[in-house]
């Protein structure tokens, strides 16, 4: 497992995910909005986890520590389970776990899932996994 | 499956896949791999185009969820990537009804580029009991 990292949740990176997303309701970015729809702070778009997660752990990263090249892989599948809503001004503290590694096609592709764990004051939030599939037969390049 | 709490089915349409899509979901995102913003090197990987993050049409997953149920209605979303897309399509984003309970919902989610070629498919939980503060 990773060592733990604490991220906290700009009001301005959140708005230009938003932005990145089409994503126009005001209650993700405006906070008088947000308080008149009665939350406390704006919550963030769902997946907007996984952009906090690359401050704990690029995909770069990952795989460089993976030993893969960055072009050579692709992402097959994301999961989340949201247990309580993450807000603007939120410090979440974030964890990762390879799960498992595998390959198909007689190796031809090689899966590694990959566990994120999400916590805002010592409490789980949300938690991620997801499917990196390496193709390790990828053409050369031109 | 009717349920007035919860429609049959859930429908987006995203308009073509622009450079600057894609340019700016890699800043939001922190995902800087190119093959989502270089053309010779997706060309290099064995793509013809460069090709859209798959959280990106997550992203877009979330808020075919969100606009109808709330802000913070989703208790879990599962995507599977099983195809590309890439620069230039677009999308349909629909969500079908599979199950409804007393305080819950659950759909199936697909998505397909205008070609009809499929780029994800997955599922949803939502609340359908008041948005969480």
């Amino acid at each position: 497992m990773t060592a733990p990292t604490t991220h906290a949740v700009d009001a301005w990176r959140v708005k230009l995910f938003c932005h990145a997303i089409g994503e126009t309701d005001p209650v993700f970015h405006d906070a008088a909005a947000a308080r008149r729809a009665g939350h406390r702070a704006c919550p963030v778009p769902p997946t907007f986890l996984k952009a906090l997660e690359s401050e704990h752990q690029s995909g770069a990263a990952l795989m460089k520590l993976l030993d893969v090249p960055m072009t050579g892989v692709l992402h097959a599948e994301q999961r989340f389970e949201f247990e309580s809503p993450v807000h603007v001004g939120d410090t979440v503290e974030i964890s990762r776990t390879v799960a498992e590694i595998f390959d198909k096609r007689g190796g031809a592709m090689t899966f590694i899932v990959v566990d994120s764990h999400f916590r805002v004051a010592g409490q789980a939030v949300a938690s991620a996994r997801q499917t990196i599939v390496v193709r390790n037969s990828m053409p050369a390049a031109a | 499956m009717t349920d007035a709490r919860c429609p049959a089915t859930l429908e987006l349409s995203l308009g073509p896949i622009t450079a600057v899509d894609l340019a700016l979901y890699a800043a939001a995102s922190g995902d800087l791999n190119p093959l989502h913003l270089d053309a010779e090197v997706a060309r290099a990987a064995g793509f013809e185009r460069p090709i859209a993050h798959g959280m990106r049409t997550m992203a877009c997953a979330g808020r075919l969820f969100t606009s109808r149920f709330g802000a913070t209605a989703l208790r879990a979303l599962d995507t599977r990537f099983v195809g590309t897309a890439k620069l230039g399509d677009s999308l349909l984003l629909r969500a079908t009804l599979t199950a409804a309970g007393d305080s819950t919902a659950d759909y199936a989610l697909s998505v397909q580029t205008s070609d009809g070629v499929s780029v994800a498919t997955g599922s949803a939980r939502v609340a359908l009991t008041a948005d969480r503060a």
